[in-house]
């Protein structure tokens, strides 16, 4: 096996020598291999070169000093490994106490160093609250020295990540200074456009100081800039814009500048390198949650653009992810978009990246397969419902990553609402069991999103299917989800039982089963139900249940109204007395299947509700502002009055 | 629900909805709103609502040789309120040339008078074809005048105890294009929330007049009313 070539001669020696000649060529030696070579980076580091080097940094040659920066500088850029073992040996203080230094070279080769340290994620974290260090961090900024300023915003855009960070660079004027390096060298122009961008990031008070700034010249420089020859300019300018749209209702708002950023972020992705691969994650921000924009990029003919990028091989990952989380943006809300996505047979490569080696791949496949089969009208023509798209779909439910678990399950979720009764081809592929097992998983996310997969699967599952899972899943697993921690997964739950006792009668018998353990899940959580939705689940299960025979009615009215109480005010009342009128409909809706006219017990539960006050509660509704609720009011009246209205 | 071809089909348009919020208030009889979407509450911000909603009844495809009425069930499938849209299959049983039920998937627009209003404006259909088949809807009386003015634009219908749709089958579900049925024409389509039954006439400037349809919410053998619902991602 070829192995890096270690350098033959005693070069650590050399570095150690006292003899400073020596020192220098051993150094000028290292930085002349290593620079964009990583093997031979790699290779030093393994050797215990990196200590050697920046013990040069204490001495008093300036250009053993210069030299011994700009060879840790090197060991830095691009390779984590570097970035460690310049940490290590301790070079980072060093380095800063140089930027202090009366002589220029050393100030200027040191700032360098730092600029590479700072650009990975291991660079420790500056801490802007200290007076001391936001005065440096100006001072940086403020600098002629274009690599002081180049540290200074590298260290903004390394360190500022929450609100409070960025509210404070705000305070202190670091906005004001970055918009004076926009009209700076090219390296200066990016490093001020990144910085902003990470300052103004989804903070609209940022946002507002950034828009007034200058009298709005300096947004005006950054739209410029959105048109700058430079991809990688343009490409930050977008950033900055996008950031500017997002967090505030007036600025930016007009359809040309929207349309622009469209366009400009399009041809960026022909950019073959790391522009083209954030321009996609840029365009993905730009529309995402946004009708309006999703429109323009359908116009501007994104899809087909993305589809011709995708078919270029090889792709990047980061790329991969790239288009395939702007697709799953575009595909959200339109179906024009989702159309003109199937007809283009994008969803092919989709399910081919299902099983692709990258994680990020992985998990963005599925949120694009997520957007784009919330098509009622595709599901409905089981276009998703095969074998070719199912399969891995299930495999990944194993994955070893949850987010590639979660995104997987956000598509099944929605891929089996087929409107078939039966379901079988996820049921082959082992679907169920694997669902099942996620209910329990110990991750609340998996929790919810599977529990979510089943309330979606047995929604119109005939009673083969529903059989199938019920048993894989029992009835005391279905009550312990619906008293989870986590009161999204307790609706989810609620909603999946409502489902379970939908159709055929036979099918009330799920919420009996084990005595009756689900249904009283069902009725605690009801009674301490603190949640609008999981009341509205709730109501719901009762109300199936109480549209079936007469052991399930009165089961039901057992619930609601247990022997020990005396008639004082119920938890159902206060149900109909909620301010949500889908509370008032759901709970209505209960009592016109407990009344149902048909049923031979009706008029006894009638004389129940009457006496517990419902039915004076329903007189009062009949006139409800919600005409839903005044609607079933009057229905379940007018059944109650067949009984005779005394 | 298909009928038979009697001439060449038209494509349809393109459907050309206005944007603009729905004020429209759900009936839980149509399903449309069961589970309705909270996106700051809801962690994943796309929930659409869905619900399981079924109807049967008949259409009379009376010629003048023959008098006949296929049975048909109908199920809602989606709604989207914001955007007037909502979508189901439709199951026509008794189809003389055809071996099984015949299924349909349909698109519907609801005239909300904010994304539809009462004036198709395609499909082959003049306002004057409007007025003439909405007015066999006793409950759109009140409103002719207002529509005859500008399609009811100006009509706030979101306390109206009745809503009145277009629904438009898109595709065959279960047999191929040769199976000498259309789905050219379209419904005109007023739906009743006190009752949840459905009338409405099929309008196919190729195919008999005024075919009607008549639909009943099911219960699927149950004393009273059941919901499914599910919710995409």
């Amino acid at each position: 096996m070829p192995t890096p070539s270690v350098p033959s001669d005693p070069i650590l020696d050399r570095l150690a020598s006292s003899d400073c000649e020596v020192k220098f060529k051993a150094i000028r030696e290292v930085k002349n291999h290593i620079i964009g070579n990583r093997t031979k980076k790699l290779s030093y580091i393994k050797l215990g070169a990196v200590p050697a080097v920046a013990a040069a940094l204490s001495d008093c040659d300036p250009n053993l000093i210069v030299q011994s920066a700009a060879a840790l500088g090197s060991f830095a850029c691009g390779v984590d490994a570097g970035v460690r073992a310049v940490l290590d040996a301790g070079a980072f203080p060093r380095l800063i106490g140089l930027l202090s230094a009366p002589d220029e070279k050393v100030v200027d080769a040191a700032a360098r160093s730092l600029r590479m340290i700072y650009q990975s994620k291991l660079a420790p974290n500056y801490e802007f609250f200290q007076e001391k260090n936001m005065q440096f961090l100006l001072s940086l900024l403020k600098s002629e020295n274009e690599n002081l300023t180049g540290l200074g915003a590298g260290i903004v855009i390394h360190s500022c990540k929450t609100i409070e960070e960025q509210n404070m660079l705000c305070d202190a004027g670091v906005l004001e200074k970055l918009a004076s390096l926009l009209h700076g060298s090219l390296s200066q122009r990016d490093a001020s456009l990144e910085s902003l961008a990470a300052i103004i990031r989804n903070n609209p008070a940022a946002v507002s100081k950034f828009v007034e700034l200058h009298s709005g010249r300096a947004l005006c420089s950054v739209t410029e800039l959105a048109k700058d020859r430079y991809p990688r300019t343009r490409l930050l300018a977008c950033l900055c814009l996008i950031s500017v749209k997002n967090s505030s209702s007036c600025d930016l708002q007009d359809t040309e500048i929207k349309t622009e950023l469209v366009y400009i972020l399009l041809e960026l992705l022909d950019d073959s390198g790391q522009v083209g691969d954030e321009a996609a994650f840029a365009f993905s921000s730009l529309i995402a949650e946004k009708e309006d924009l999703q429109k323009l990029a359908f116009e501007a003919n994104a899809i087909n653009k993305f589809n011709c990028l995708l078919r270029k091989c090889p792709v990047h990952p980061k790329r991969l992810e790239g288009i395939f989380l702007a697709l799953a943006d575009i595909c959200s809300k339109l179906e024009c978009c989702r159309s003109s996505f199937l007809s283009l047979q994008v969803l092919n490569l989709v399910v081919d990246a299902l099983t692709h080696e990258d994680a990020n791949v992985r998990t963005a496949a599925c949120i694009c397969l997520r957007s784009v089969s919330r098509s009622i009208k595709n599901l409905s023509a089981g276009r998703f419902m095969n074998e070719r798209v199912v399969v891995p779909l299930v495999q990944l439910l194993s994955d070893l990553s949850t987010s590639v678990q979660v995104a997987a399950l956000g598509a099944i979720s929605n891929i089996v609402v087929d409107f078939m009764p039966h379901k079988s081809t996820f049921i082959q592929c082992g679907g169920i069991k694997e669902l099942v097992q996620l209910t329990k998983s110990m991750d609340s996310s998996l929790r919810l999103n599977a529990v979510w997969a089943l309330r979606n699967m047995v929604f119109l599952a005939d009673k083969m299917c529903k059989e199938g899972i019920f048993v894989e899943l029992t009835a005391s697993s279905m009550a312990s989800l619906i008293n989870d921690p986590e009161p999204s997964i307790q609706e989810q739950a609620l909603a999946l039982v409502r489902n379970f006792v939908d159709g055929c009668v036979y099918s009330v018998e799920h919420a009996f089963a084990e005595d009756g353990i689900v249904l009283d899940a069902v009725g605690r959580q009801l009674q301490k139900s603190s949640k609008i939705e999981i009341g509205i689940q709730g109501l719901y299960v009762l109300s199936n249940i109480a549209s079936g025979n007469e052991i399930h009615k009165e089961a039901v009215m057992q619930l609601l109204f247990p022997q020990d109480e005396n008639g004082c005010c119920t938890f159902f009342e206060q149900f109909l007395k909620s301010n949500d009128s889908r509370i008032r409909t759901a709970a209505v809706w209960v009592v016109v299947n407990l009344t149902f006219p048909a049923s031979p017990g009706a008029f006894s539960r009638i004389v129940n509700l009457r006496s517990f006050g419902i039915v004076y509660r329903i007189k009062k509704m009949v006139n409800d502002s919600c005409m839903d609720v005044k609607l079933r009011a009057r229905l379940a009246l007018g059944q109650i009055i067949t009984f005779g209205d005394s | 629900m298909p009928v038979r071809v009697l001439d060449n089909t038209t494509p349809s348009q393109v459907s050309g909805a206005n944007s603009g919020k729905s004020s429209f208030q759900s009936c839980s009889l149509l399903g449309v709103g069961q589970t309705p979407l909270t996106p700051k509450i809801r962690h994943i911000e796309h929930g659409v609502p869905g619900f399981r909603v079924a109807f049967s009844g008949t259409q009379n495809v009376s010629s003048v040789q023959k008098d006949e009425a296929w049975r048909v069930n109908v199920r809602i499938q989606g709604c989207d309120l914001e955007h007037g849209y909502l979508c189901g299959s439709m199951e026509a049983l008794n189809v003389p040339m055809a071996d099984t039920p015949v299924v349909t998937f349909w698109e519907g627009e609801i005239v909300d008078t904010k994304n539809y209003t009462f004036f198709t404006g395609k499909w082959e259909a003049t306002k004057e074809d409007d007025i003439r088949h909405w007015s066999k809807f006793p409950s759109f009386s009140p409103l002719l005048g207002q529509v005859e003015a500008d399609g009811g634009k100006s009509l706030d219908l979101s306390n109206y105890p009745y809503i009145f749709m277009r629904w438009k089958e898109q595709y065959f579900v279960n047999v191929g294009t040769d199976c000498g049925l259309t789905i050219a024409g379209f419904y005109y389509i007023c739906f009743s929330c006190s009752d949840g039954s459905i009338s409405g006439f099929y309008y196919d400037p190729n195919s008999s007049p005024y075919q009607k349809l008549e639909l009943k919410s099911t219960n699927d053998g149950r004393s009273g009313f059941s919901f499914s619902s599910y919710e995409l991602q």
